[in-house]
C-alpha cells in the first residue's frame, strides 16, 4: 500500500491528465493506484525494473520494446504518471467520442512503428527487422530462414527502393488492418 | 502499587484464563465473538452509508458536474450487482493474456521447413504489444501479493486513504474503534496469545513423559488443539468449519491454500496434524519444539529442506505410519493474499497415498489477514493482527483425493488446485507463487516464442 498520502491525486493534476489524455477521472485514480503500487521505492517514479517485475509482462517476446516505449520521452530512465499516462493514453480506442491527440490511428501506427525502429532514425532497416524476428521467435527458426523473411518483408513493404522502410510505408502495408482494435485496449468505465 | 494491583486483578484475571483453557479444551464458543462480529457488521454498513453520501457531496463540489453524475449513478450500480464478488472490478477486459505454459498444443503435422515460404507482416507483432501494456495496466500476478482492496472501508486506516476524517460520525467510530482495539483488545490479546504459549511448553512436557503410547498419542493431540484453540482465540477469530464428514482422519496429506501462518492455527483449531516446515527461531522456534516433544511433527534445518530427496522420504516414512496424524502442507509454498490460489508445487502428491482439500476463504473486511513477508517481519504481522477487528474465516473440507492411475504428479497437483479454487471462489491461477520473490523464468519466455514460430509457420502454409 506504500505512501498512503501518494494515493490521492490533487484535482487539478486529474483535471490536467484528462485534458490531455481523455481518460475518465476515475480510470485516471484507477490508474494512478496502479502506478504506486508498480512503485515499489515510493519515490513517484518507475524504472525499468519496476515494470519489468510484472510476470506477464516479462515473458513477452517484445518486453524490451514494450518498456522502452514508457521510456523513450524520458531524460533520466525514469518514468512519472503524467508520461506513463500520456504512453497508456495511445491505446485508448478511436471511437470514443472524447478524442485526444494520442489515440489517432496515426498515433498508434507510430507506436507500432517505434516498436521496431530500434534506433529511432525513423526508418526500419533489415537489421532492425532481423533483431525483432529475433526476439519473437528465439531460436525456433534458423537464422537464415530469417534473413530471408526480413528481406521478403522489406522488400514487399518498401515502396520508395530504399531498402528501408520508411513510415508512409510502414502505413501503407497496414492499410488493411484493423488498427483500432489490434492497438486499442477495452477500459470498462 | 503493581503489586497490589496484581493482588486485586489476579482472582478475575485467573479465573478467566482457566475458564478460556476450559472452553478450549471442550470446543464450546460462548458467542461473545460471534455477537462482536455482527456488531461489526453494522457498524461497517453505517460507515459505507455515511462515506458515500459524503464523498457524493465533495464530488459534485470539486469536479466538473456534468460526467460526475454520471459516475455516481454507475459506482453505486456497481456497488449493487457485484456485492457477491470481492475486491474491485476489474479496470480492462483482456483480451490475449500470456501464460507460463503452452496454450495451444503444436501442430501436429509436420510443417515443410523446406518450403520456407514463411510470411511475416507486421501486423503479427500488434498483439503482443497490446498484451504487454495490457499487463501493465492490470496482471494477475503482482497484486496478488499485496493486501487485497476493499470496496468499503473498514474503519482500519492501514487498508484505506483519508476517510476517517470524511464526516464527524465516522472519526468518532474510528477514534472508539482505535482505543478498543489498541488500549482494550491487544493487551488482552497478547496476554491469550502468551497464555497459549505457555500452555504448549508445560502441556507437551508433561505429556511427553507419559510412557502408554495410547494414552500419550490422544492426550498430546488434546493439548495441540488446546493450544491453537487458545492462540485462534487470542485473535478473536470465528472460523466456521463446513462439510465436517470430510475432516482427515487417516494418515495422509491434508493441502489447503495459504494466506498467512494462521492457517496452521485456524485449521488445527479443528483437527490434529502433523505439521511440517523450517525450524524458526524466536516465537516460532518455542512453539516449534514444544509441539514437536509430544507429536511426531518434522521440522527440517536450513538448507535440509532443500534437499527433495530427504523430504519426499520423510514424508513416505511418516504416512506410511497409519497412527500419525495428517500432515498439513501449503503446497503453493508461499503466502499469497486470498484472492487466487496459484501454482502447487508437486512435492507431496508425488508421495501418494490420500489427500485432503482444505479451502479456506477469510472475511478481508475485518482485517487483512495475508501476510506480505516481503514488508512484514512475523512480528509485525502479528502486531497488525492483534490490532485489527478479528479474524472471520470459512474453511471448507473437501472430499479426499486419489491420484489417478496414469496421471501425472503435476495434473494431480493441478486437480486438487482447481476443486480448492473453486470452492474458496478464488481465482485458479498457473502462476508460481515464488514471483513473490523470483524474476520468472527465461523458460516461459521461450515457450511464447515457440508458439509465435509456430503459428507464423503455419499462417504461412
Amino acid at each position: 500500500m506504500g505512501n498512503k498520502s501518494s494515493l490521492f491525486l490533487r484535482n487539478e493534476e486529474i483535471a490536467q491528465i484528462q485534458e490531455e489524455t481523455g481518460f475518465t477521472p476515475n480510470q485516471i485514480e484507477r490508474l494512478y493506484s496502479r502506478f504506486t503500487s508498480l512503485d515499489r521505492n515510493d519515490c513517484g517514479t518507475l524504472s525499468r525494473e519496476d515494470l519489468m517485475r510484472i510476470p506477464e509482462l516479462a515473458i513477452n517476446p517484445l518486453c524490451e520494446r514494450i518498456v522502452h516505449s514508457f521510456f523513450a520521452e524520458s531524460n533520466d530512465d525514469r518514468v512519472n504518471f503524467r508520461q506513463f499516462m500520456n504512453v497508456l493514453a495511445h491505446f485508448r480506442p478511436l471511437r470514443d467520442n472524447k478524442q485526444s491527440k494520442l489515440n489517432s490511428r496515426e498515433e498508434k501506427l507510430k507506436f507500432a512503428f517505434k516498436m521496431y525502429d530500434l534506433d529511432d532514425d525513423g526508418v526500419i532497416s533489415r537489421d532492425e527487422l532481423l533483431s525483432i524476428l529475433h526476439m519473437m521467435v528465439g531460436a525456433n527458426i534458423s537464422q537464415d530462414q530469417l534473413v530471408s523473411i526480413a528481406e521478403r518483408t522489406i522488400l514487399e513493404a518498401d515502396l520508395c527502393c530504399q531498402g528501408k522502410i520508411s513510415f508512409e510505408d510502414f502505413c501503407k502495408a497496414l492499410d488493411r488492418t484493423d488498427v483500432d482494435q489490434k492497438m486499442s485496449i477495452r477500459f470498462l468505465n | 502499587m503493581i503489586s497490589a494491583l496484581l493482588s486485586i486483578f489476579w482472582i478475575p484475571l485467573g479465573g478467566f484464563l482457566s475458564f478460556l483453557v476450559f472452553i478450549s479444551a471442550i470446543n464450546k464458543s460462548i458467542g461473545v465473538r460471534k455477537a462482536y462480529v455482527n456488531l461489526l457488521l453494522r457498524i461497517f454498513e453505517y460507515g459505507r452509508v455515511s462515506i458515500e453520501t459524503a464523498s457524493k457531496e465533495n464530488q459534485t463540489f470539486s469536479r466538473n458536474p456534468k460526467t460526475d453524475d454520471k459516475q455516481g449513478v454507475q459506482l453505486v450500480d456497481d456497488a449493487d450487482s457485484k456485492e457477491a464478488t470481492n475486491g474491485v472490478a476489474p479496470l480492462i477486459t483482456r483480451d490475449a493474456v500470456l501464460l507460463p505454459q503452452a496454450q495451444e498444443p503444436a501442430p501436429e503435422k509436420p510443417v515443410s521447413s523446406k518450403k520456407d515460404e514463411i510470411n511475416f507482416d507486421f501486423e503479427k507483432c500488434l498483439d503482443y504489444v497490446k498484451s504487454g501494456v495490457e499487463a501493465i495496466i492490470e496482471d494477475d500476478v503482482t497484486s496478488r501479493f499485496e493486501a487485497e482492496e476493499l470496496k468499503n472501508w473498514n474503519m482500519l486506516t492501514r487498508t484505506n486513504r483519508h476517510y476517517e476524517f470524511i464526516s464527524w460520525k465516522i472519526t468518532l467510530i474510528w477514534m472508539v474503534g482505535f482505543f478498543i482495539r489498541y488500549v482494550f483488545l491487544m493487551p488482552l490479546r497478547v496476554l491469550v496469545c502468551f497464555v497459549g504459549v505457555l500452555f504448549t511448553v508445560f502441556a507437551n512436557f508433561i505429556v511427553a513423559l507419559i510412557p502408554f503410547r495410547y494414552l500419550r498419542n490422544s492426550l498430546a493431540s488434546l493439548s495441540f488443539k488446546i493450544t491453537f484453540r487458545l492462540i485462534a482465540s487470542s485473535l478473536s477469530s470465528l472460523i466456521k468449519f463446513h462439510n465436517k464428514q470430510y475432516k482427515p482422519t487417516v494418515s495422509g496429506f491434508c493441502v489447503a491454500n495459504h494466506t498467512s501462518p494462521l492457517d496452521v492455527a485456524i485449521l488445527s483449531t479443528d483437527c490434529t496434524y502433523s505439521l511440517i516446515g523450517q525450524r524458526h527461531g524466536g516465537f516460532l522456534g518455542v512453539l516449534q519444539r514444544a509441539l514437536a516433544r509430544a507429536s511426531p511433527h518434522i521440522w527440517f534445518e536450513r538448507g535440509e529442506a532443500k534437499d527433495r530427496h530427504l523430504v519426499a522420504e520423510r514424508l513416505k516414512q511418516h504416512v506410511s505410519d497409519p497412527n500419525n496424524p495428517p500432515i498439513l502442507i501449503f503446497p503453493e509454498g508461499t503466502c499469497i493474499n486470498n484472492t487466487s490460489v496459484m501454482q502447487f508445487k508437486k512435492g507431496s502428491f508425488e508421495v501418494g497415498g490420500v489427500i485432503y482439500p482444505v479451502a479456506i476463504k477469510y472475511d478481508p473486511r475485518f482485517g487483512d489477514a495475508f501476510w506480505n513477508s516481503a514488508k512484514y517481519s512475523m512480528m509485525q504481522y502479528l502486531y497488525m493482527m492483534m490490532t485489527s477487528w478479528a479474524i472471520v474465516c470459512d474453511v471448507w473440507y473437501l472430499p479426499p483425493m486419489y491420484r489417478q492411475e496414469g496421471e501425472s504428479a503435476i495434473d494431480f497437483a493441478n486437480r486438487v488446485k482447481s476443486v480448492i479454487a473453486k470452492q474458496g471462489g478464488l481465482i485458479d491461477l498457473v502462476w508460481d507463487g515464488q514471483l513473490k520473490r523470483m524474476k520468472p523464468k527465461k523458460e516461459w519466455k521461450e515457450i511464447q516464442q515457440v508458439e509465435f514460430a509456430n503459428r507464423l509457420k503455419s499462417d504461412s502454409t
